[in-house]
């Protein structure tokens, strides 16, 4: 009876032991990094995923290897999943994804091949050896807002938005904070187009906007189509996800755009040395560790510049955009005065701040 | 006053591919031919003609041409298909849908994503000037004329000539129309190819003109619309031009409304056309008169031997 207690006893040991071993041990990679990336859209989308594309040609240049891709991998588990098998069959052990409906099938992936570090850039799930990431866009959008905000001349504003997730209404209420810094009575005016990638409803936002009045427009969608029309109708505009100016360079003042580099770089270097961990929530980078600015055409003042320029040191400090009072549309106190919210809280946004025309849903 | 004559100047620039694609439908399925392969036609002609415009030294005309020849090219291969080899038209039409979203997205890489000048609109002194109704009636791009013009010929060619009595026959009974001596495979293949053209030219337009840019997928199920605005207008061409401007009136609408501001939920208005669909169809079914009902032989292929 007692011999037979011992034995469980020492088995459930044994198990424990085993247990507490495997969740403190750091994820090691087998062999040097070998990078793969898969792509949910063509690479010279003009937007998010050429930000992307261009990011894995720097880095190319820099870490002195190729980094292979597969582009217009759809966001389903049946075609992400043998894609990323591929490569892992190639050698490849770090495989990074594109894409917010790409979370569900690296994770199940992550769970099949351990020794395998997956990181996927706008998505959801986390584990011992994936991390997501998404950029804090309010940071970059609030300082472009800074500069629509000190080039308007009416201190009207609009901006084109997509669809109203907490994503992209921090981006439109950062928007408006940061103009409200250079001009306190500035008012934006935001059309969500209800679609990512609809340059038809995009140029139609864009033109009902410029018909209001508004003499800069901002935007959070994946064509260049806004800052075209602002270009077309003497106008400003600033970009998103890359520097637009490519597109319309007499028209774009300033954009927010991704630098993935940034992140990607010292995240390989910890990968390869072993003292990687994965934030548990997701990794949610400030401008500057992978989200950032193009800053600025010749249209804006030099001063507005370099008070741009600091106000993006101060931010990297630690100063918080939405620092309360935040005060929404209805007149309903979102954020204490004094206040900051949560990441949480941030991801949840769904009310647009005193001083926008538009509305949610 | 303003709202309205804003609003009503944009509506062509939704309206145009509409009315353009389902009048292209029209011939297809007077004819007796299921075509829903309208949206991977109009990716094409979409590609086509921005890769013409910026090949060619910006030519809008040339970039219209070659989008109007191209969708003519695309319809043939349909045609080959679902006339000649009589393959099944619902599954071959969604197949023209996937090769065309995919074949535009894999050799479109040099022209995605290239601001276009594209077609600009004619300004006529003092006619444009009107209020309201001026800059809608006297002051759009020239292709809106050519398609309002070609809703009338299309018309007419239906029901007040000879080929237009012989394609509807062909699409009504192609047993009678054989048996008069119509060759209804030659008449088929020909209102795919007529048809396509049309749908061409809607691709066209939308890339140089609605959108002035062509990105991967920038149809977003525009054709599958085109498909269901020809039950709305129960195959009839001047009511597709009035559906057309209908639904195109409403996507101008949409961010107007917006941009003002007024407290109309946005999930509603972007309802709007689909809801507005829906009801035409359920009157339409309800109040269904003689002469308004699908080609009879519509979807079917013919053969001559096939016993009934």
């Amino acid at each position: 009876m007692w011999r037979k207690l011992c034995c469980v006893a020492a088995a459930a040991l044994i198990a424990a032991g085993f247990a507490a071993s495997a969740e403190a041990e750091a994820f090691k990679l087998k062999g040097d990094p070998k990078p793969a990336w898969i792509y949910f859209n063509v690479k010279n989308d003009g937007g998010w995923t050429q930000a992307i594309d261009e990011a894995r040609i720097r880095m190319e240049k820099d870490l002195g290897y190729k980094i292979p891709f597969v582009e217009k991998v759809p966001e389903v588990a049946s075609e992400i999943t043998p894609a990323a098998e591929r490569y892992i069959e190639r050698g490849h052990n770090i495989i990074i994804g594109s894409a917010f409906g790409y979370s569900d099938a690296f994770k199940d992936l992550a769970a099949r091949y351990p020794e395998v570090a997956f990181l996927n850039p706008a998505g959801t799930t986390n584990g011992p050896n994936l991390q997501s990431i998404y950029g804090r866009t309010y940071e970059t959008q609030y300082l472009c807002g800074m500069v629509a905000g000190a080039i308007s001349k009416s201190g009207k504003l609009g901006f084109v938005a997509a669809n109203p997730f907490g994503l992209v209404n921090w981006t439109v209420n950062a928007y408006l904070i940061g103009a409200r810094k250079m001009n306190p009575k500035a008012e934006l005016t935001v059309i969500y187009t209800g679609a990512w990638n609809d340059p038809v409803k995009e140029r139609a936002a864009a033109q009902a906007l410029v018909e209001k009045g508004v003499d800069v427009i901002g935007q959070h969608v994946d064509t260049p189509t806004p800052q075209v029309v602002a270009q077309e109708a003497g106008i400003f505009g600033t970009g998103h996800h890359r520097d637009m100016r490519e597109f319309a360079p007499k028209a774009t003042a300033c954009s927010s755009i991704w630098v993935w580099d940034q992140y990607m770089l010292p995240t390989l270097k910890s990968i390869a040395s072993g003292s990687w961990e994965p934030a548990p929530y997701g990794a949610f980078v400030h401008v500057g560790g992978g989200a950032d600015i193009a800053c600025c055409g010749d249209m804006v003042p030099k001063d507005v510049a370099e008070k741009v320029m600091a106000e993006r040191d101060a931010i990297i400090k630690g100063k918080h955009v939405f620092e309360g009072p935040i005060v929404d549309q209805s007149g309903k106190e979102r954020v204490a005065a004094g206040a900051t919210p949560s990441d949480g809280d941030l991801w949840g946004m769904d009310y647009l701040i005193q001083g926008v025309v538009g509305q949610l849903n | 006053m303003e709202f309205a004559t804003f609003w009503l100047a944009a509506t062509p620039l939704f309206a145009v591919p509409l009315i353009a694609a389902a009048l292209g439908l029209i011939l297809n399925e007077r004819a007796g031919v299921l075509n829903l392969g309208c949206e991977g036609i109009m990716l094409c002609s979409a590609l086509a003609a921005t890769a013409a415009y910026l090949e060619t030294g910006q030519s809008v005309a040339l970039g219209l041409v070659v989008a109007i020849i191209a969708g003519a090219v695309v319809a043939l291969g349909f045609g080959i298909f679902v006339v000649i080899l009589r393959t099944n038209q619902v599954v071959t039409g969604i197949t023209v849908v996937f090769l065309g979203s995919g074949l535009t997205g894999l050799i479109g890489v040099p022209w995605t994503n290239v601001a276009l000048g594209g077609l600009q609109p004619i300004h006529i002194p003092g006619l444009t000037g009107i209020p309201v109704i001026g800059r809608f009636l006297f002051g759009q791009d020239p292709v809106v004329y050519v398609v309002l013009a070609l809703v009338g010929v299309v018309s007419y060619a239906l029901y007040r000539t000879r080929i237009g009595l012989k394609l509807r026959a062909v699409g009504e009974n192609p047993q009678a129309a054989d048996a008069d001596g119509v060759n209804v495979e030659a008449y088929r293949l020909f209102a795919v190819m007529a048809g396509g053209a049309l749908i061409g030219l809607a691709g066209g337009y939308l890339a140089l003109a609605s959108a002035k840019i062509f990105v991967f997928d920038m149809t977003q199920g525009r054709g599958w619309i085109a498909v269901a605005l020809v039950i709305f207008a129960r195959w009839m061409p001047w009511r597709a031009l009035l559906g057309g401007l209908l639904f195109g009136g409403i996507e101008a609408v949409i961010p107007r409304i917006k941009a003002e501001g007024l407290p109309i939920p946005q999930y509603f208005l972007e309802m709007a056309p689909y809801a507005v669909t829906l009801f035409v169809l359920i009157y339409a079914a309800i109040r269904l008169r003689a002469g308004q009902d699908a080609p009879k032989a519509l979807g079917v292929p013919y053969v001559r031997q096939d016993r009934r």
